[in-house]
């Protein structure tokens, strides 16, 4: 589509013609989410792509119209709104982007960088996403992609007052962090969730350089211990510390630096340790940092046992605490030593036992006393009985998630249906619950879908596959129905125990909300997917893995991928005739097909099976990165 | 990896098996009782201890419908048994079938709860989930992050590769057995597709030449050997690869791409 230069009023009446045209096929927006549409904003980026980006220069447009409306779009922060706006007309894009300090990519590879850094020049924080969920279990191979190095190297030349990156499961090497902490003279906060390629050596260096730096929190990442002692590496003044976080650090840590970097941190809200960390190490650290907030505890073991007064008053620690409302940690937790957290019991909002075999006797009287707790992880050794505690006092909780201390799939399974049904009738405010078990049944799943209206995720993992009700016998399709029809709010759901399409067509028909649905092992044939690709009209990120789906329900979703941000199908029935059909008839969505090896011998696959899809919609088509043995249709 | 039969020939005709509607699942419940009762196992006879559901108490009345069920069953095995994984309703606690990847879906930092938890348990209570595992080297160690020990597995003949992990296993005699879990129902749908007949016949004899079909492995040096001769740990610690060959080409499958190995054949 050619341009030409118009005097811009008479110009305004066509753009915002030609943007309210929503074109479903040239949609592709990263930048964008929905409920608001997307596919406008993809053909203003496109628009502006067939012009030559650095020689264009509007006609003098309205200066004042232009100048109130930086000034009041300052006050909008919401990205959706964001993108409304950015739709109404060209001055309004433009402004709109001079002003969008915070920006999310959902997907990494949707755009390249250029594209972000051509159209917002003054961006602060960066939020990006890389691999898609799978990838956490081993279901995608090693060197994949979602590297951050292109992304830190534009942005450092874009960027320089660039203060906040969150990275959610990006590659990220030592080199990016040095190049990062090099850059951003303002750099304020770093988040990494689920991320890997660095080590303790990448981290010194953002803590010895970044000067600014409020927030240094590692979570669930993978750090290589490269031996380095990093908590020496913060500078020797005061620092602006007020949320650090490395329990996922599997490495030994120097305490007394962590000790003198607290005392010279009076910012200091948030302090997560890891498992190196021993209750006196603990002690010492709660001693001289009174004001924390959020405290992950590290071991939870003394290192020596001392008797009577020769031990540290740990219980008087935490009297002296009396902010904390957020407790994590007991990695190695010896049980005599729980009690100690007892006095700050009452202000606990968020309790992470997850770490910790903890019995019910060890629950009970702990969370006897948790009158205002929201959030509760915790292991499955609490039993049902710990769950019936957990729900005859916690009225407040919103947030429920159970993990298996024993998970595979023929262990015990100490919860069941007993657990949740406790839950969802002491609960009533339940918004999300993550629910690892090993026999349930439709009966309280059902139960807990009239008795808890307030969700917005529902994940059920029942970890033997294809189990049935274990009462009944029958498939889980009438508890999973019964969620997504009371449950009207639900906007992610996991399915899990034995499916057959029954399930999927009372999601397609009732979970019209639902954004992120996971699906493994589940279903009988295509009409599965045909449910839910033609009845979710919210549906985002769809993972699915071992089920019989194949090119027949593949096709039934064209209509929905270039408004999707990702499709996940592994070990399915797919072939490569089907994935490549989809390939040509979406030109804005790349179609990646790969094994489960990062090595490229062929003979584990006949040509047209496909073991693993993941497509997604691209503003600027298939990745220059990707390694050989993905292949782009 | 476990996953779905990847000869096309097997796909559209199983899909056109499975009839639409609730029926289905019945049937496959019945289905996969069945499985159970031909499969060949270690196990004595009628010992079948493990009963993850209620599934087996429901189909009591269904032995009647065995014989009926017996020829959908052959068709059935070949993808079920491996797509639909009925692998765990054998006696897992004996055979210890191979895992999947990634199932359940738990990160892999939560997966060494159980074998790192010292055994400082301050009370006795027996509720159910306590699990007292004692942990001799309470050492501060580097928990391991792989979940499994996954290598490829190739069979000839067999378009399909497959994966095991070796960490299930403690013995030869139990990885021969996995193999012949993984791969006697693919072997015989790749010979009823090419003509020649579908039954399925167990693959034994691995270990000892004197099968159909012999194990061997590729090292981490790169060099194709005989599996069975190195003690188990050794074994696992240097094997990158493995593959089923036929007993007539082993001299032909160990010397190709190989410099001079010669002394490592067994014959």
């Amino acid at each position: 589509m050619t341009e030409e230069e118009e005097d811009s009023s008479a110009k305004m009446s066509e753009d915002v013609k030609r943007y309210l045209k929503l074109d479903t096929r040239s949609s592709a927006a990263a930048t964008s989410e929905p409920p608001c549409s997307s596919s406008s904003s993809a053909s203003a980026l496109a628009n502006n792509k067939s012009r030559n980006f650095k020689s264009f220069e509007p006609p003098c447009p309205d200066h004042v119209l232009e100048n109130v409306l930086e000034n009041v779009l300052q006050f909008l922060t919401s990205r959706c709104d964001r993108n409304a706006v950015s739709l109404v007309c060209r001055s309004w894009w433009r402004v709109e982007a001079q002003t969008r300090f915070e920006v999310f990519i959902g997907n990494c590879y949707s755009l390249s960088p250029l594209r972000l850094t051509h159209r917002f020049t003054r961006v602060r924080s960066l939020v990006l996403k890389g691999k898609p969920r799978f990838a956490d279990f081993n279901l995608m191979p090693r060197n994949w992609g979602a590297q951050f190095a292109p992304w830190v190297a534009a942005t450092a030349k874009a960027y320089p007052w660039l203060e906040k990156v969150h990275l959610k499961r990006m590659f990220v090497t030592d080199d990016d962090l040095a190049l990062l902490a090099e850059s951003f003279p303002g750099f304020k906060e770093l988040t990494l969730v689920c991320c890997e390629g660095f080590g303790t050596s990448g981290i010194a260096v953002v803590a010895n350089k970044c000067r600014q730096l409020k927030v240094l929190d590692l979570l669930e990442s993978e750090v290589t211990d490269d031996e380095v002692d990093w908590l020496s590496c913060f500078p020797a003044s005061e620092t602006h510390l007020e949320s650090l976080s490395f329990d996922c650090v599997e490495s030994p840590i120097n305490f007394k630096a962590l000790e003198e970097l607290v005392v010279r941190s009076p910012f200091l809200k948030k302090l997560r340790t890891n498992r190196f960390v021993s209750l006196e190490v603990l002690h010492r650290l709660m001693v001289r940092a009174p004001q924390l907030t959020s405290l992950g505890t590290g071991s939870f073991s003394p290192e020596n046992v001392l008797q009577g007064e020769q031990e540290p008053d740990y219980a008087a620690a935490f009297r002296a605490c009396k902010s904390i409302s957020c407790l994590s940690g007991f990695r190695d937790l010896t049980p005599e030593y729980l009690p100690a957290i007892s006095p700050v019991c009452a202000n606990l909002t968020s309790l992470n036992f997850s770490y910790a075999n903890i019995s019910p006797d060890m629950l009970k009287p702990i969370i006897r006393n948790c009158h205002n707790i929201r959030v509760f992880w915790a292991l499955d050794s609490i039993c049902d009985e710990g769950l019936q505690a957990v729900a005859a006092t916690c009225k407040e909780l919103r947030e429920l998630r159970v993990f298996p201390f024993d998970p595979r799939e023929d262990s015990e399974g100490p919860i069941s249906g007993v657990g949740l049904q406790a839950i969802s009738e002491g609960c009533r405010k339940l918004e999300s619950i993550l629910y690892f078990c090993q026999r349930m049944t439709n009966g309280a799943v059902t139960a807990m879908s009239e008795n808890c209206p307030q969700l917005t995720v529902f994940r059920l993992c029942i970890m033997g596959r294809h189990r049935p009700d274990h009462v009944t016998g029958k498939p889980m399709d009438v508890g999973f129905g019964a969620i997504v029809k009371n449950c009207k709010k639900l906007t992610r759901l996991a399915v899990s125990g034995l499916l057959t399409d029954e399930a999927f067509s009372y999601i397609g028909e009732y979970g019209k909300l639902i954004r992120t649905l996971s699906v493994a092992f589940a279903g009988n044939s295509d009409r599965a997917l045909r449910y839910v690709l033609e009845g979710c009209p919210k549906l985002q990120k769809l993972e699915i893995r071992d089920s019989p789906f194949g090119d027949v329900g593949l096709r039934s979703g064209m209509h929905r991928y270039c408004n999707m941000r990702f499709v996940w199908l592994s070990s399915c029935v797919l072939s490569r005739g089907g994935c490549r059909e989809v390939a040509h008839a979406l030109p804005n969505v790349v179609v990646e097909v790969f094994g489960s090896d990062d090595d490229d011998d062929d003979d584990t696959v006949t040509g047209d099976y496909v073991e693993t899809l993941y497509l997604y919609r691209s503003l600027d088509g298939p990745r220059k990165d990707a390694p050989k043995f993905v292949t782009i249709l | 990896m476990e996953g779905c039969p990847r000869n096309r020939e097997i796909g559209p005709k199983l899909l056109d098996l499975i009839p639409q509607g609730r029926k289905w699942y019945q049937e496959d419940k019945n289905n996969i009782d069945q499985e159970k009762k031909l499969e060949l196992r270690l196990g004595p006879p009628g010992g079948d201890e493990e009963d993850h559901s209620a599934m087996k108490k429901k189909n009591n009345n269904t032995e009647t419908r065995n014989i009926k069920m017996e020829s959908e069953d052959k068709s059935f095995q070949g993808f079920n048994s491996n797509h639909f994984s009925s692998s765990n309703k054998t006696s897992q606690k004996r055979t210890a079938p191979g895992p999947v990847v990634g199932w359940p879906p738990v990160r892999s930092f939560r997966k060494n709860l159980a074998s790192t938890s010292s055994s400082k348990l301050g009370n006795e209570s027996s509720h159910g989930g306590q699990i007292n595992k004692s942990n001799d080297d309470g050492e501060k160690q580097v928990e391991p992050k792989r979940e499994g020990m996954f290598v490829k597995i190739n069979m000839d003949g067999v378009p399909i590769g497959r994966k095991v992990d070796l960490n299930a296993y403690n013995s030869y005699e139990q990885l021969s057995f996995a193999v012949d879990k993984l791969f006697r129902g693919l072997l015989a749908a790749q010979r009823e597709s090419s003509g020649g007949e579908g039954e399925e016949k167990p693959i034994i004899g691995l270990l000892d030449g004197k099968g159909e079909f012999t194990l061997t492995y590729e090292d981490n040096e790169g060099d194709k050997m005989l599996v069975g001769d190195v003690p188990w740990q050794m074994f696992v610690s240097s094997v990158k690869r493995l593959r089923v060959i036929k007993s007539s080409e082993i001299s032909s499958a160990l010397t190709f791409g190989c410099s001079s190995k010669q002394e490592k054949m067994r014959h």
